[in-house]
């Protein structure tokens, strides 16, 4: 009896030995982060990105914008790593996130687990770069935002997480600033009245306290009479637009997504609405809108992080690249983030000398990309890990073309402000 | 709030109304007859609206001309989809997990398919009277929803005609109503089945049609029309005609004009709200109102 007991002991023993043993084998690849192999040929970024769903569009520049700079890295032979004292090419590691948030954190965390990456570069919009910002710190591999700027990702004390686009409520502050130089300039009356819809997500809240933060510091300049948030997606705008009609404002600024706002512009004009001044935050001179719309988007104006317009002559290279690399020209700031992500990353790791994950994890802090794409060519990131570069104003014009009219410095046209009716 | 502007909001929810009387007819004449909930209603509407589209960019046809197409194209594709996949599920009097999985594989891959021949952009069919508007006084009616809300309730009219008048009409209302009985009296059901299937894809088709002469759309098009069609069948009582436009007009109606007292943010909380009271009160649809005023009197 007592050597059966004894014996059943020993047995229970090896079993939760064993069964320990198994656990720690079962976690060592993903819990330990820094092990990304050094003997490799090659160095594997992981890159998730929307290539189907509702934001498979701006997934796909993105993409195209990650491969063009791996492409022009790799051609001059990969990224110098002096522990190994030799170059290595970059190899993009892809997974489609479907454009739905649960699949997106689950790819970012199969990338940083299985695929030995060294980064994952990816996170667009707002809502899934949001899903994936909690798997940097948990699996210690750099992740760069390419397309989500919600302040939320970047103040919550996040070590391994970076964005290269600026904040979104620093679009809606600038949008405002801009509205208060054509004040300024005799374009637009004072104690202009504003109605503001924000779609339902962070970047919403975001673009709206932006606006609002600039109207509180310069008071008497403009107020706002109507704030509605509504729904990502929604086939439906007439009952919020009539209820913006109906307060009579003069400037009508929205916060939506590609699709919300065709949809939301579409129903605006047949609606025969008229406002002196009308944005749609960060949309404005695509390619697509301005085809399902023709000459009703003409006036509309955009605050974005970029634009092929920009007069460095490391954009207008890039525009040039970008061109011999898709077809076509970029028709929006999409690829552009990505692409200095992608170099900032390459930047990062000949820092760091290194393919550990912490060390290039400390190279991305102090990465200092001299001719970024970016407005003010300077990519930088902040202490919370997100670059602050400041944001250009484009309006649509007649004819497909589109000026930058705000800052004055890089400005290709002048404002036209109110809009003709 | 103005009169003018109420009305406005009134007629508003009667043009969107007929459009989701439209896109919704087709599920429920196939889950009349079949018990299918058929998910992949929302792939064939996108397919209606990319048809639409390229018969109007390719030979420059009128969208409204490319809809009247799209009936008999997709009437013929539904059938040859039935033919390939649906005859295979066992008929059953209650929706059976198989079609259900059926139709949900047969959504993402014809959303594959529309990525894999149109791309992922955004597209949209603009023509002369896109941004045309009516004026009657001080009310404004933009021109291209009349347009949509007259082709969505003519459709809906000869749907009607059809199945009162026609032996095949009578056929699916008979099988509506109780599929063994219509079997004892001498109706093929397999051969109401495909053609009924044919039918309900046929209206899907035109639908969509229809919708992308007032959205832009991609392959990911649907989804919240198929998620609004649910409710508009839920509140209709599930397998009646008169049942779906009622519900369409409430769906609208509620939609529409409870934007007026809360954020337009809660709009899809007000249809699920609207698809969990109707399950829950009136598991039959408004009919069932009536029905129990009938008795009641």
């Amino acid at each position: 009896m007592m050597e059966n007991a004894k014996s059943a002991q020993l047995m229970q023993r090896a079993a939760a030995f064993g069964l320990g043993l198994l656990t720690i084998l079962a976690l060592l690849p993903s819990g330990c982060g820094n092990r990304a192999k050094p003997g490799t040929a090659e160095i594997r970024i992981g890159v998730i990105l929307p290539m189907t769903g509702r934001e498979a569009k701006p997934g796909q520049y993105q993409k195209e914008g990650i491969e063009l700079a791996m492409q022009q890295i790799n051609q001059k032979g990969g990224v110098f790593v002096r522990e190994l004292d030799k170059k290595l090419p970059l190899r993009e590691v892809f997974y489609d996130d479907g454009s739905d948030q649960a699949r997106s954190a689950g790819l970012v965390e199969r990338a940083m687990t299985s695929d030995n990456v060294v980064a994952v570069l990816g996170g667009y919009s707002t809502a899934l770069g949001e899903a994936e910002s909690v798997m940097p710190d948990r699996y210690q591999t750099p992740w760069i935002t390419t397309g989500a700027a919600a302040s939320t990702i970047f103040s919550r004390g996040y070590q391994w997480a970076f964005g290269t686009l600026s904040p979104t409520d620093l679009l809606g502050y600038t949008t405002a600033q801009f509205l208060g130089t054509l004040v300024d300039g005799g374009k637009l009356r004072k104690g202009l009245r504003v109605a503001l819809a924000l779609e339902n997500t962070d970047h919403g809240v975001d673009y709206g306290n932006g606006i609002r933060k600039w109207i509180e510091e310069h008071p008497g300049y403009f107020q706002v009479v109507f704030s509605e948030k509504f729904d990502l997606g929604s086939p439906d705008f007439s009952g919020l637009l009539q209820k913006v009609k109906n307060v009579r404002a003069d400037i009508f600024l929205a916060d939506a997504h590609l699709q919300d706002y065709i949809t939301m512009h579409r129903q605006y004009t047949q609606m025969g609405m008229y406002h002196q001044m009308l944005s749609y935050g960060a949309r404005g001179p695509e390619r697509d809108a301005r085809k399902a719309m023709g000459d009703a988007t003409n006036y509309i104006f955009a605050g974005i992080w970029w634009s092929k317009d920009l007069p460095y002559p490391q954009a207008k290279r890039f525009v040039e690249d970008y061109k011999t690399f898709t077809g076509r020209e970029p028709d929006s700031w999409y690829p552009a983030t990505a692409y200095d992500a992608t170099r900032a990353l390459g930047a990062a790791i000949e820092k760091a000398g290194s393919l550990n994950r912490t060390a290039i994890r400390d190279a991305l802090r102090s990465t200092d990309l001299k001719d970024s794409l970016l407005p003010g060519q300077v990519l930088r990131f902040g202490k919370n890990g997100q670059v602050n570069t400041p944001f250009v104003i484009v309006q649509n014009k007649p004819d497909g073309k589109t000026d930058i009219i705000y800052p004055q410095d890089a400005a290709t046209g002048q404002a036209i402000a109110p809009k003709p009716k | 709030m103005p009169a003018a502007d109420v009305l406005n909001l009134l007629i508003a929810a009667l043009l969107l109304a007929g459009l989701y009387a439209a896109m919704s007819v087709g599920m429920t004449i196939i889950y009349g007859v079949m018990k299918i909930v058929n998910l992949a209603h929302a792939g064939f509407m996108m397919l209606g609206a990319y048809f639409v589209l390229e018969l109007h960019e390719r030979l420059g046809m009128d969208p409204l001309i490319g809809v009247l197409f799209a009936f008999p194209v997709f009437f013929l594709g539904g059938m040859l989809v039935y033919w390939l996949l649906v005859r295979w599920i066992p008929m059953s009097d209650q929706p059976t997990l198989a079609s259900l999985l059926l139709m949900f594989g047969l959504w993402l891959v014809l959303q594959n398919i529309g990525y894999l021949v149109w791309g992922n952009s955004d597209r949209a069919i603009l023509t002369a009277r896109t941004f045309r508007t009516v004026h009657l006084g001080p009310i404004l009616i933009p021109y291209i929803r009349l347009v949509v809300f007259a082709a969505a309730a003519s459709s809906l009219a000869v749907l009607e005609l059809a199945l009162r008048k026609t032996w095949f009409g009578m056929s699916v209302r008979a099988l509506m109503q109780n599929q063994q009985a219509g079997r004892i009296v001498g109706i093929h059901v397999e051969r109401t089945a495909r053609r009924t299937f044919g039918l309900g894809t046929a209206f899907a088709g035109a639908a969509g049609g229809l919708l992308a002469m007032l959205y832009s759309f991609s392959p990911d098009f649907g989804r919240p029309f198929l998620l609004r069609s649910f409710v508009i069948i839920v509140l209709g009582g599930l397998e009646s005609f008169s049942g779906v436009a009622v519900g369409a007009l409430i769906l609208a109606l509620v939609e529409t004009l409870s934007i007026l007292v809360l954020p337009a943010g809660y709009q899809p909380a007000i249809a699920f709200g609207l698809l969990v009271l109707a399950l829950v009160v009136l598991p039959g649809g408004v009919a069932t109102l009536f029905q129990k005023r009938q008795r009641l009197a």
